[in-house]
């Protein structure tokens, strides 16, 4: 089995916002973003950190996005993505409601990006994903996961086959690959002492793990 | 779908390779650049910038063909009714303005070039202006000297002291951490993670080999969140924390165990003995300047090779003279000197942390462990092996942030910088600070060959004249550069930093006994947007509306558009061609490749736009230069690469017209011929598949230390006789034409510098100004996005949308505890407003910042510029005037001004 995981390191994450910027235009948003990094302070000068923590869907193992949904829009594949099926999505908004991490995005209208408004449509159809008053979410680049079969390639290790955030990262942060190959850089990773999920309480089981921040 | 490989050339950084996917002649996205990933300095990895290049291709705001202004009026509310024209009728209309130039001389009744250029920030212009240097040594040539020296942002919003003492004292240009090996870097204001992605990544890459990062700022940057440790200095204070450092090291500890003795002793000035003048003492025949030798307890010249060991401590009694300025020289029998090391230790003294403390409001106790850390990551003694070559290993390093280093103070703190990097011989080594490339003394490919053998045992200066009979300069700039920035020199980049804000005042209204600048003829700004980025506005505006023809290439019309007579629009960033230089273009990015890279078109031009080279070529036809033209371009002026060489021959026939395409072909056969000695040839069509060709590039070039040893020369540092005695001289000849106006500035041409309290120099100025600083409450500062750094990304829909996730982006950010005082609450609209300007904004409210400081983040406060003129957000030029009074004896000045922030 696969079971497709991710993991952030908060010492690398730089802040810089590439990976929400590369998100969009690898998945043609406009007006929306999936890979959000969340900006954030604790305490006041001159006691205070500021926090930057990327949140990409975690792609629960128990997800409390998947049983709300009236229409089993969304799933979870056997290899743990978890996707959202845009035909059969009502656009109720259960799984917002549910989910514990604010991973999902409401889509009230398309906004193409321009560069994807100046296609035909026919070409167009086969770059544009979303549709119309739907809830949309980071897909893990399931579009490019699922090439890695046909074309012999390892996600999290080759790019073409890896989620863009990993690939663009600056800091090289964040890491993907199987959780179930025991031996994989992704496995001995969570079981490192740094690593965390986040808000746990909600036990949905997040595939997306962090390392913890340490400062020298 | 296609992948077409090309550049990313937005920031200093650039270029770095990406990959454009096109999808029916339609760019859709970006990537990097997989397979160059092993030869990037980032593996590959871009930064947010690159990610937006479509948005730019397809801005529905781009400027669609040739513009010409109809409205003869010019002013923010005279729309300047632009016509559309043809390329043609366009270039027909410069060509002539060039034309008439040439036909009244190229320098006017008051001496100054009749034709100006301006580029944008930081080099990035080069990356796109294709043959841009051609055309300026061909035009050179026919008219005469081109101005380049009336600027944009250059001097208030760039690093200008670290420009010219860096470049001084160890050939950098910008100074940096030769990231990763660093164990410990000190940061002041230094905003890497907000400014490019390789700087970004090598901070990472260290943090993962063990870098602890003490970041000190006002305010709580991205940078900040990335560092160990923050410290929340008042602004402009920073030169008294350094040199409360090199108090602890020189009076609290032991300095002779704590010290790079080896070091101090060989490799700089420290064991100089200095006369009662303040010159080295020299000896009497070959004017060389004297040490002490302990063990043979005598007087010898700096380079006797009997030396045994040089006293680096003390007063010696000694015989010599000391040359002064305009050739005085001083006799002196059996004078007791003092050695430049011994009057560094006496001049920091009184800077005690205690001291400090009081004026910086930072701990004494947070001043000395952090000169602790400094020295325990020094690693005395350690050694490293690079290609071969064993160096020392000192893997600490100190980085400076802008405003830190502009302005009144920017000298003192660079020069405590460079000092405590010596006292642990820290510079130039691995792991220690480097300058990764030299812009003031070319050649620009290594900095190796510019160090030259100069007087004294140092390296040779190419210095402005002030010797009497050389002063004035024969040619003169709007900002005075070579007569009055002497230590900038005029070779290479030196123009970049020339003192852009003298231009605009001495436009505007000429001091006493000044030549006034006229308005050029012709003023060609090259993507740049001076109105927006030059301090006061409003002056800028008021000299520029008497320029009599300006020409803008641009993409969208902005503030300076708006003044413009003559709009072009070249191709942008993914629609024109160029070979770009990959090492000698780089600044902080440190590759371990040299070569060319090819910037091609990805997409058919989306509007009636051209190839900059085209342009080019088409005003080099109408001008009848194209011979000139064309035998210049098969010289390699300009580009380095010549088209013919030993090996190889792929001239330009010069009687003929040639598309930039067939230009740059050439171009990519000669670069790769020159590189592989004739080996290898490749010509456009391999670029465009392949990209980049590259060469390693040994890393042992990275170290100045390395050559300057092999040489037998030393660092300049830590006495500046030679800053002291071009001061004099300076002064002697201002003073000799009734010039009393730059005496403030003449000030600072110290040997051994003193630090001041600059934030209290700046309340003095605005009390000499009848405004009464306590009212003016806080310090307004500014700081990076990292999405919209060195572009033009304000007018970029997805980068502008990207930026405002940061929590400090889009208001005026004031902490907690200032907005309880005032009774703000976030999201509020505030008036804030200096002696100078009164501005609105909306109000974020934040923990991390000293309530003292209000912090606008990015260069916003348009009111053209598509986008970006949408936004509620003011700029701190707003809130300044440019007066002498504020600027330092570089002519920059710091980002910084005093306002008061209430509720509407």
């Amino acid at each position: 089995m696969t079971h497709w995981a991710m993991v952030i390191d908060l010492n690398k994450c730089l802040g810089c916002l590439t990976c929400t910027v590369a998100c969009e235009v690898e998945n043609y948003l406009q007006g929306i973003s999936w890979g959000r990094v969340i900006d954030f302070e604790d305490g006041e000068y001159p006691n205070v950190r500021r926090t930057l923590l990327p949140m990409p869907c975690m792609h629960c193992e128990e997800p409390a996005c998947v049983n709300v949904c009236p229409t089993e829009a969304t799933i979870r594949r056997e290899d743990g993505i978890v996707i959202i099926d845009y035909d059969k999505c009502i656009g109720c908004r259960l799984c917002m409601i549910a989910c514990p991490y604010d991973s999902r995005v409401y889509v009230e209208k398309v906004e193409l990006p321009i560069s994807l408004s100046l296609l035909k449509t026919e070409v167009r159809s086969k770059s544009q994903i979303l549709k119309e008053r739907i809830v949309s979410k980071c897909t893990f680049c399931v579009h490019k996961i699922d090439k890695a079969k046909e074309t012999g390639k390892t996600p999290g290790k080759d790019p073409e086959v890896t989620p863009t955030c990993v690939n663009t990262c600056v800091g090289n942060a964040r890491h993907f690959g199987d959780l179930d190959d025991p031996e994989g850089e992704v496995s001995k990773l969570v079981r490192s002492m740094r690593a965390f999920v986040l808000y746990e309480e909600a036990k949905t089981r997040p595939s997306v793990y962090y390392l913890s921040k340490q400062r020298r | 779908m296609e992948l077409i490989p090309t550049y990313c050339y937005q920031c200093y950084n650039g270029p770095d390779p990406i990959l454009v996917k096109v999808e029916d002649g339609i760019a859709i996205g970006i990537e990097q650049n997989y397979a160059l990933a092993p030869f990037h300095p980032s593996g590959g990895r871009i930064c947010s910038k690159a990610y937006g290049l479509i948005e730019k291709l397809y801005n529905p705001h781009r400027v669609r063909s040739p513009l010409l202004r109809t409205n003869s009026n010019k002013g923010r509310n005279e729309d300047p009714k632009w016509k559309e024209i043809s390329w043609d009728e366009a270039l027909n209309i410069l060509a002539d303005k060039l034309r008439r130039v040439k036909e009244k001389g190229g320098i006017d009744e008051n001496g100054y070039p009749r034709i100006a250029l301006t580029l944008g920030a930081a080099g990035t212009p080069e990356g796109h202006f294709g043959l841009l240097t051609v055309f300026l040594s061909t035009m050179f040539r026919w008219t005469g000297p081109i101005d380049l020296t009336i600027g944009t942002g250059q001097g208030v919003k760039c690093y200008h002291s670290e420009h010219v003492f860096g470049e001084f004292w160890h050939r950098a240009f910008m100074v940096v951490a030769d990231l990763p090996r660093t164990k410990y870097l000190l940061s002041f204001g230094h905003n890497d993670v907000s400014s490019d992605g390789a700087s970004a990544w090598r901070l990472a890459q260290a943090k993962e080999q063990g870098l602890k990062m003490v970041h000190v700022e006002p305010h709580l940057s991205v940078t900040g969140a990335f560092a160990d440790k923050v410290i929340f200095i008042k602004p402009k204070t920073d030169a008294i924390f350094l040199f409360s450092m090199i108090h602890v090291i020189l009076h609290e500890k032991n300095w002779k165990e704590v010290c790079d003795l080896e070091f101090l002793k060989k490799m700089t000035n420290s064991p100089y003995l200095i006369g009662p003048n303040g010159y080295y003492i020299r000896d009497k025949e070959t004017k060389k300047p004297l040490i002490w030798d302990l063990v043979d307890n005598k007087q010898k010249v700096y380079d006797d090779p009997s030396i045994k060991d040089l006293a680096l401590e003390g007063e010696y009694e000694v015989s010599g003279v000391e040359v002064g300025p305009d050739g005085v020289i001083w006799e002196h029998e059996s004078f007791k000197c003092k050695t430049s090391f011994q009057l560094l230790i006496e001049a920091v003294k009184d800077y005690s942390p205690e001291f400090a403390e009081k004026i910086c409001d930072i701990p004494v106790g947070t001043i000395r462990e952090v000169t602790e850390e400094f020295l325990k990551n020094a690693c005395l003694g350690a050694t490293i092996e690079i290609d071969g070559e064993e160096l020392p290993y000192r893997p600490v390093a100190i980085q400076l942030g802008k405003t830190v280093n502009n302005g009144p103070g920017g000298y003192e703190t660079c020069w405590a910088r460079t000092v405590l990097l010596m006292l642990v011989g820290a510079l130039e080594v691995p792991g220690g600070a480097i300058g990764p490339g030299s812009r003031l003394n070319p050649p620009y490919e290594t900095r190796w060959m510019s160090v030259e053998p100069g007087p004294d045992g140092f390296m040779n200066q190419y210095l402005n004249p002030t010797e009497r009979g050389k002063w004035p300069p024969k040619v003169m700039f709007r900002a005075p550069l070579t007569a009055l920035i002497p230590l900038a020199g005029s070779r290479g980049w030196a123009t970049g930093i020339a003192p852009f804000t003298l231009a605009w005042m001495f436009m505007d209204e000429p001091p006493e006994n000044w030549p006034k600048p006229s308005p050029p003829d012709v003023w060609i700004i090259y993507r740049a947007n001076p109105v927006r980025t030059q301090w006061d506005p409003e002056l800028v505006e008021r000299v520029m509306k008497k320029f009599p023809f300006v020409v803008h290439f641009t993409y969208v019309i902005d503030e300076t558009s708006w003044y413009a007579d003559l709009i072009l629009p070249d191709h942008t960033d993914l629609e024109g061609y160029q070979l770009c230089s990959v090492f000698s273009k780089h600044w902080f990015s440190l590759w371990d490749y040299y070569g060319y890279i090819l910037k091609q078109p990805v997409v058919k031009p989306v509007h009636n736009t051209m190839d900059m080279t085209d342009i080019i070529v088409e005003l080099m036809d109408r001008l009848g230069l194209l011979k000139e033209f064309n035998s210049r371009i098969n010289r390699g002026s300009g580009t380095g690469i010549p088209l013919s060489g030993e090996n190889y021959d792929f001239r330009l026939d010069e009687d003929r017209k040639h598309t930039s395409e067939e230009i740059w072909d050439r171009i990519c056969k000669a670069a790769t011929a020159m590189l592989s000695g004739g080996k290898e040839v490749y010509g456009m069509d391999w670029f465009k598949k392949n990209s980049v060709y590259l060469k390693p590039y040994p890393k042992l070039e990275r170290y100045l230390y390395y050559v300057l040893k092999k040489s037998d020369l030393r660092f300049e540092i830590p006495y500046q006789e030679r800053v002291k005695r071009v001061g004099e001289e300076l002064k002697n000849r201002l003073h000799e034409r009734g010039i009393h106006w730059w005496d403030k500035q003449l000030k600072e041409y110290q040997a051994i510098p003193c630090a001041k309290d600059f934030s209290k120099e700046l309340d003095e100025y605005y009390r000499r100004n009848g405004v009464d600083p306590e009212e003016y409450d806080m310090w307004l500062i500014a700081s990076r996005s990292p999405c919209l750094s060195w572009t033009g990304n304000v007018s970029n829909p997805r980068m502008l949308t990207a930026a405002a996730r940061a929590l400090d982006f889009g208001g005026i950010v004031v902490s907690s505890r200032a907005a309880e005082r005032r009774g703000i609450k976030h999201g509020d609209i505030v008036v804030i407003e200096s002696p100078l300007g009164r501005k609105e904004g909306k109000v974020i409210v934040r923990g991390g910042q000293r309530p003292d400081v209000a912090l606008l983040v990015g260069q916003l406060g348009q009111w053209a510029t598509p986008y970006a003129k949408d936004l509620l957000v003011p700029n701190v030029s707003d809130f300044i005037k440019l007066d002498l009074d504020i600027l330092d004896a570089g002519g920059s000045a710091c980002d910084l001004a005093k306002v008061k922030i209430y509720r509407v």
